[in-house]
């Protein structure tokens, strides 16, 4: 723990942790945030490899793609062991099936939905004893709320209940590369204890992926964009160089 | 004493973790390559990080071939190949960053193979400051080097900016002095 601060969870990816001031203060919801290819599910995947690796239990709960998919991915990072998922240190779920056995296997969820929901995710968290959780996506969750205020109170709820179980949760969001804002429906930034948001940036008609941190409650932190590479020891990041880009839009 | 011998005595009075700007001409270019690539690195089981932005890493490794130079143990990181649509080939001796622009990338895949191969340590050549500042202004290629050059200091490794005498302006030999420990030249002449 840094003097007179929060229990820091360390992200284990090259830089980060020196750009968070020693990690993500342990049980903060933070929103990963941006559009598609900018490497949001790696980032996230590699946050709960790392800390699987320091002997943390770490959840993956997909919506979008069957796990059997994500591991074939994972095989080629070279810092991934099998035995993680044999020992269960690492733990994917999928949430259709989790769907299904809740009975939510519906277009629209009701606010009653909602808490079933999050006492299903809450009690795994529980009874598995996980420290690091990853939702992949809650824009595909959000989809099935009708309101703000139905979202607003699914991820207040949610964050709340991890939290107090001592749970480091990212919250992947999917943004439309011309969307204002860090979130697809305005309300989960607001909400997050952090957001980290991930894009393109153009120079000279070519494409760099950057990463930010735009809040992170709990440590000071760098706000500086980066640039990063996705490479198969892990993620790689460097300033970002300040003359001649421009935002892709 | 031919330049081949003279540079790599400069690079051994220099202490690990230096940085160098190496000042070349046509005549000198080759001999000052088998210095560090074949002499240098060989003598002190370095690994070669090769930036290649003046000619594709393919032409590069075929050249050292003809000339007898053992690149074994370098690692290409080229700018320019996929620029020019030249054959790649796949594999971390070969690592391709789209074009000479994205110059962060130069750094991320020097880390990347810095962290991969921690084995030895390396030496770092970028080939040549000339015709990065074909594609970046004299600002960001000077913001380039001073973090490029302090980040290879952490990671213990020597750097040598190869440079082309004669196309060297005064803002480039302006940023070299700012951030090289030595400018050297070699050229065959003075030294």
């Amino acid at each position: 723990m840094v003097d007179g601060s929060r229990e820091r969870c360390k992200t284990g990816i090259a830089g980060m942790d020196s750009i968070l001031d020693g990690g993500i203060p342990r049980g903060n919801t933070v929103l990963i945030t941006g559009s598609c290819g900018t490497g949001k599910t790696t980032l996230s995947l590699e946050f709960l490899v790392h800390g699987a690796i320091m002997g943390e239990r770490s959840m993956y709960i997909s919506v979008t793609e069957v796990p059997e998919k994500l591991l074939e991915n994972m095989i080629d990072y070279e810092f991934f062991d099998k035995k993680l998922i044999d020992e269960k240190k690492l733990i994917f779920v999928d949430l259709q099936e989790i769907y299904v056995k809740l009975g939510l296997e519906k277009l629209e969820f009701t606010l009653e939905d909602i808490n079933i929901l999050v006492e299903q995710i809450v009690k795994m968290v529980k009874e598995l004893g996980v420290e690091r959780l990853v939702i992949d996506s809650i824009t595909s969750i959000c989809y099935r709320l009708t309101s703000k205020e139905e979202i607003r109170e699914f991820i207040l709820h949610l964050g709340k209940e991890l939290s107090e179980l001592g749970c480091t949760t990212l919250l992947v969001s999917e943004l439309l590369p011309s969307a204002a804002g860090y979130s697809q429906y305005g309300v989960e930034e607001a909400i997050a204890d952090g957001i980290i948001l991930l894009g393109n940036l153009e120079r000279r008609g070519d494409l760099l992926r950057t990463l930010q941190v735009i809040k992170m409650r709990g440590t000071t932190h760098s706000r500086a964009k980066y640039v990063m590479d996705l490479t198969s020891i892990g993620i790689l990041i460097a300033p970002l160089l300040k003359g001649g880009s421009v935002e892709v839009t | 004493m031919g330049i081949t011998s003279k540079v790599v005595s400069k690079l051994e009075e220099l202490p690990p973790a230096s940085s160098i700007a190496v000042n070349v001409n046509v005549n000198t270019y080759f001999d000052v390559l088998r210095a560090l690539v074949d002499v240098f690195a060989t003598r002190h089981d370095l690994y070669v990080f090769y930036i290649s932005s003046t000619m594709p890493s393919k032409s590069i490794e075929n050249l050292f071939e003809i000339l007898g130079i053992d690149s074994s143990r370098v690692f290409f990181v080229d700018t320019i190949s996929h620029l020019m649509r030249s054959t790649t080939e796949l594999s971390d001796r070969f690592l391709y960053i789209e074009s000479p622009t994205m110059l962060e990338n130069i750094i991320l895949k020097v880390e990347y193979l810095t962290r991969k191969y921690r084995d030895k340590k390396s030496i770092v050549i970028l080939d040549s400051v000339n015709s990065l500042s074909i594609y970046n202004g004299t600002k960001i290629l000077s913001e380039f080097l001073h973090i490029f050059v302090t980040s290879l200091r952490t990671w213990e490794s020597y750097m040598v900016i190869v440079a082309m005498k004669e196309q060297n302006t005064p803002e480039i030999e302006a940023m070299l002095n700012l951030v090289c420990d030595e400018i050297y030249n070699a050229t065959g002449g003075e030294e």
